[in-house]
């Protein structure tokens, strides 16, 4: 229970100001979490654009055992939104069952970001959710196709 | 040594620190990092959000005549005021801001040289104060719709192919130039996975486009290069003023920088963004692509189908 709460608590804090968002988000993407490349990892996966726009790559590795997050982590290049918000998704998810991080939705993220100053950028908010999302998903095929082979 | 055909477009840092206080000048951000503005800008600039403020919410496409003298009125831009863009990436989003304040007629317009990065790399001061100015008397004039192509000008520019026609040659005296990374013209990157929105279901390009990335046309810091060097990049890839000229990219802000560069400082007098760019193009049942990667593909494969099969009995 109280490794839940903690975990909702990441992100910014709901009575936030405006200001007190932008200058949580600009510390984010200034001193990002779980930042760098993971070797050895189990799934490594690419989000965004590249040439023009952000790009998110996810390290995510396994804890079998548990079906849950052994460690996570990123790299990327973009905009202050999109690397903020991988830092903080990130912090969230390291220890999680994989289960939740399937379950979790655009809304969660723009909330824990702060949904007035990131609403008009959702793309750039959820970029790293969609790489995770995507990391966790090739890990499930890996699992069937072991699974498959005996 | 040559000259840009129109410099006044484009200012220095130190013109827009002369220029702060002048009630005639508005200084604009412009940029895809749409917190830099707050994380600090110059002092007494506005912030344009090329997202927000410029895009109609519904349908691709910018806001109307209504809703862009509302936005210039709110910003306390007048017809006579000089606006001056600046932004990151080079300035990619302050020309694409600049092409779309010239697209409803604004005509004082200027892009500082070197943008943002320019700027905080000569130390002058950021601020983070909001000003608000009166809200001026605004009206959109003179529209200037021939800066704009659209797909079916596209098709038409590259003389109306069949989309399966083994060889597109451009009409005479039209060229097409595709300023995205080579990877993205030779069909190699498309748009990552589960990040559909701004990426296209197939790679390539538009036949006929010339590869010519933006970024040939800035030096390192930002800043734009010199006319000569200009001049050499584009005409040696056969581009030059005679021609009628489309530029395109991803979703239209790189080929605004290069519609800058041609007709702003070298005065080409007929060149057009088609900002629907690749993620139309790329997403549009049965338009011509050729996409070098897949013809690689396709020939290697072929090759292996050749060779003699070998095997144990």
């Amino acid at each position: 229970m109280a490794e839940a709460c903690h975990r909702e608590r990441l992100g910014v804090a709901p009575q936030a100001t405006r200001q007190e968002i932008i200058d949580f988000l600009l510390d984010q993407a200034a001193s990002p979490s779980h930042h760098g490349k993971l070797e050895p990892c189990d799934v490594t996966m690419v989000a965004g654009n590249p040439g023009c726009g952000d790009v998110i790559t996810v390290y995510l590795r396994v804890d079998a055992a548990r079906d849950a997050v052994a460690r996570a982590s990123f790299v990327g290049e973009g905009c202050t939104i999109s690397q903020a918000a991988a830092s903080v998704l990130m912090e969230r998810v390291q220890g999680s069952p994989l289960g939740e991080i399937e379950a979790m939705d655009a809304n969660e993220m723009m909330e824990a970001l702060g949904r007035e100053v990131v609403a008009s950028r959702p793309r750039c908010a959820t970029l790293a959710l969609s790489a995770l999302k995507g990391a966790v998903k090739a890990h499930r095929s890996q699992q069937l196709r072991r699974g498959a082979a005996g | 040594m040559s000259r840009y055909a129109n410099p006044d477009v484009l200012v220095e840092t130190e013109w827009v620190a002369d220029h702060l206080a002048d009630p005639k000048v508005r200084v604009v951000e412009s940029d895809e990092d749409v917190l830099l503005y707050d994380a600090g800008h110059i002092p007494g600039a506005v912030k344009v959000d090329w997202h927000a403020d410029l895009n109609d919410p519904r349908i691709r496409d910018y806001v109307d005549a209504f809703g862009f003298a509302q936005l210039l009125s709110r910003l306390g831009i007048g017809t006579d005021t000089t606006v001056v863009f600046y932004g990151d990436k080079s300035n990619w989003w302050a020309c694409y801001a600049y092409w779309v304040f010239r697209l409803f007629g604004h005509t004082r317009l200027k892009v500082m040289n070197g943008g943002r990065r320019k700027w905080t790399d000569e130390k002058r001061p950021l601020n983070r104060e909001v000003p608000h100015y009166e809200p001026a008397r605004y009206s959109v004039r003179t529209r200037h719709p021939e800066i704009r192509a659209f797909r079916d000008d596209v098709l038409l520019h590259i003389g109306s192919p069949s989309p399966r026609q083994p060889e597109i040659r451009l009409p005479r005296k039209h060229a097409l130039v595709d300023v995205r990374s080579p990877g993205e013209f030779s069909g190699e990157l498309l748009h990552m996975p589960d990040y559909p929105q701004e990426g296209s279901l197939r790679g390539g390009h538009i036949p006929g486009a010339v590869s010519i990335p933006w970024s040939k046309a800035v030096n390192d810091d930002g800043t734009f290069r010199s006319a000569d060097e200009i001049k050499a990049l584009y005409e040696g890839q056969g581009i030059n003023p005679e021609q009628d000229i489309i530029t395109y990219c991803r979703i239209g802000e790189r080929s605004s920088l290069t519609w800058f560069v041609l007709q702003e400082l070298m005065g080409y007098p007929n060149v057009r963004n088609y900002d629907g760019s690749w993620t139309e193009w790329g997403n549009v049942v049965g338009l011509p692509i050729e996409n070098p990667s897949v013809e690689r593909a396709t020939r290697a494969a072929a090759q292996a189908a050749q060779r003699p099969q070998t095997g144990t009995m």
